[in-house]
């Protein structure tokens, strides 16, 4: 039997891996996807092994996100909203559900009784996801990780296209209009809010129990107070929130195994 | 799932509408004539009883789309874009063969596409109602099926008799009902099928036209089916979870939902689909006048044209009961509004049976292969 998991979560983005131990979460690693998700996956996977020592033979490898089909060397694999709920109800058992959104699409899972009840996936339109923050981050010349100290979230201006093309052509007019970008960048993160509560809104939550938000943008605490705002409900996140997917994608393998 | 050999009793229905063309060339050759059929609620008896041969033109393809596309708005349901574009381009066998084109004031789209249509084609056009129990309703489509026989008599230059409507009616239901007993082994746990197979036979039977040879080619399959599983052969996991599939038209390029399912680890076991349980359902009276029968019969199909949509829900109630059901996912089709807005109400109604639910949106590119895999993949892990 295996001592050791691997899990590896390629994203559209970023490729996040972690050890797993079969108890506790031992290591992390994050890299650019690049182009080629199976050679990100390996090289994750490499540094995984040589910096914990630990053999090839001894580790289970499980993949998800949207390269896992590539990576032909995982001995396991699972979708990634399997694994975020899974991931999620390891680093917050009291969750009732998760939110996600990833580079190219978003997804809001509902959790019951430590599985997956429903989920709502948006992967037909760029809004409502990372891709359309970093277009916005790119036209308002702000770095992805300064939008915290930037945005004012308290007093947006609206953005109404939902397409991230008009949303585009929307923003440059704003800016042509001498806006304040800080409360242009609060529209952007509403807008945002608002695609989640699309789909929110279909699922039966419980005002009061935590969601978890994941992913890479569950470190910007504006835009997970933007989301709470608009959704009403209780958005949280935490520190290893960007490998639930990876971290879930581990204990997929080992209940497997167990 | 390990992918089967087709058993060679479904090599009958797996290319029967590429082959069906040439039946029908040679039929029209011998003097028949052709109805071309779009909807559900497309009374078929009156062309079998007139001795024509109807044949459904839906397409399922985007092969003709970018022509569709230079009359047709592009937000438009992919169904309706494809069988116009392939009457434009003449594309399609069927749709050129066609000296009747029948189609029913169903959804918008579908309904100023006939407009359209009928510039190039003959086509006419049955006054469905939009609702299924009042009087005024239930009398006005007893009329337009009135209406149907007269055109049709007056076009083909016939005259229909009582015994060739009812001999008409009498094999259809017999059609319906081997159609029935064809898709109920699939109650059995596992199914003897997978859904894929299935579907090449409700999908197939529909371009097979002599319903003597057609009824008895389903009966062949029923037996032959039985009779593998009686043998013992597992043709699909015990684990596999049953799916049944819901929503817009599904065949051709929108099989790939099916895939989807049957990759990871599910198996459908009804389709709640116009190809499927909604055409077989429910039988014409054969102890009533016959044009009220039929009228009768064909009005509470359930579908998302009509307003509430209640058989619709009763159907799918029952389904799920008797297919005893893990999951139901819907197949919606972009711009197809009516579908899309009662998913709402299918939710809810799968939610307070407990039973699993989810909803996809497809078009007829296959762009979304991966994506849907993921939504469908996910689903059924859901399942375990
Ligand atoms: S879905 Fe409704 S409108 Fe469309 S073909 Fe079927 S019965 Fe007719
Ligand atoms: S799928 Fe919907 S929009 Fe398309 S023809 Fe049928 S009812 Fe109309």
């Amino acid at each position: 039997m295996k001592e050791f998991y691997i899990g590896i979560d390629s994203g559209s983005t970023m490729c996040k891996a972690v050890l797993f131990d079969g108890k506790n979460l031992v290591d992390t690693y994050i890299i650019k996807t690049g182009w080629n998700p199976k050679i990100s996956a390996s090289e994750c996977l490499d540094h995984l092994l040589e910096k914990n020592t630990i053999s090839r033979d001894n580790v289970n490898i499980t993949a998800t996100g949207y390269g896992r089909e590539t990576i032909d060397f995982a001995d396991n694999i699972f979708t990634e909203i399997t694994c975020h709920a899974y991931g999620g109800i390891y680093l917050k058992p009291e969750i009732q559900g998760i939110i996600d959104i990833g580079g190219q699409d978003s997804k809001v899972i509902q959790i019951q009784n430590q599985r997956v009840a429903d989920f709502l996936m948006n992967d037909k339109c760029a809004a409502g996801t990372g891709r359309f923050l970093s277009m916005a981050c790119e036209i308002l010349d702000i770095k992805l990780e300064d939008i915290d100290g930037f945005t004012d979230i308290i007093d947006p201006i609206s953005i109404s296209s939902m397409c991230t093309v008009f949303a585009e052509s929307e923003i440059i007019g704003l800016l042509s209009m001498e806006k304040d970008r800080s409360k242009i960048m609060g529209g952007v993160l509403q807008s945002i809010a608002q695609r989640i509560r699309a789909m929110t809104g279909k699922i039966n939550y419980d005002l009061e129990a935590p969601i978890l938000m994941s992913g890479g943008l569950s470190k910007s605490k504006a835009l997970i107070e933007m989301i709470s705002k608009i959704t009403g409900l209780k958005v949280e996140t935490h520190d290893n929130a960007l490998f639930a997917g990876a971290i879930g994608a581990c204990i997929c393998a080992y209940n497997k195994n167990n | 799932m390990a992918k089967n050999a087709l058993p060679s009793a479904f090599e009958n229905f797996a290319d029967a509408r590429k082959e069906g063309f040439l039946t029908v060339k040679n039929l029209k050759d011998e003097g028949k004539k052709v109805v071309g059929t779009f909807c559900a609620y497309t009374p078929v008896e009156i062309f079998l009883a007139a001795g024509a041969v109807s044949v459904g033109i839906c397409s399922f393809s985007d092969e003709t789309i970018p022509e569709a596309e230079k009359v047709l708005p592009s937000n438009l349901c992919p169904l309706i874009k494809s069988s116009y574009g392939f009457a434009i381009t003449e594309k399609c066998p069927y749709m050129y063969f066609a000296d009747l084109i029948v189609g029913e004031t169903t959804c918008d789209g579908k309904k100023k596409m006939y407009e359209l249509l009928g510039d190039i084609k003959n086509v006419h056009v049955m006054q469905l109602p939009q609702t299924q129990t009042d009087e005024a309703s239930i009398e006005m489509w007893y009329k337009e099926v009135l209406a149907l026989k007269e055109k049709v008599e007056k076009e083909f230059d016939v005259t229909i008799t009582e015994d060739d409507i009812k001999a008409a009616i009498t094999i259809k239901n017999e059609e319906r009902m081997l159609l029935q007993e064809f898709y109920n082994l699939s109650k059995s746990c596992p199914p003897p099928i997978t859904g894929t197979e299935q579907l090449k036979v409700l999908y197939g039977s529909q371009f097979k036209f002599d319903y003597e040879s057609k009824n008895k080619e389903l009966r062949d399959v029923i037996d032959k089916v039985k009779k593998d599983y009686e043998d013992g052969v597992e043709n699909v996991s015990k684990s596999a979870k049953r799916i049944l599939i819901t929503g817009c038209p599904l065949a051709g390029v929108t099989e790939k939902v099916v895939t989807a399912i049957e990759d990871s680890g599910g198996v459908v076991v009804a389709f709640e689909n116009c190809i499927g349980v909604k055409t077989a359902d429910r039988l014409v009276d054969e102890n009533e006048e016959p044009y009220k029968a039929i009228a009768d019969r064909y009005l509470q199909i359930g579908c998302s044209v009509m307003t509430p949509d209640t058989n619709r829900y009763d159907l799918l109630s029952r389904l799920v009961e008797e297919f005893k059901v893990d999951g139901v996912v819907e197949m919606t089709l972009q711009a197809c509004h009516t579908y899309a807005i009662e998913t709402a109400q299918i939710r809810k109604l799968m939610q307070d049976r407990d039973v699993p639910f989810i909803s996809v949106e497809t078009d007829y590119s296959t762009a979304d292969v991966a994506q849907l895999k993921t939504r469908l993949a996910a689903f059924i892990e859901m399942l375990v």
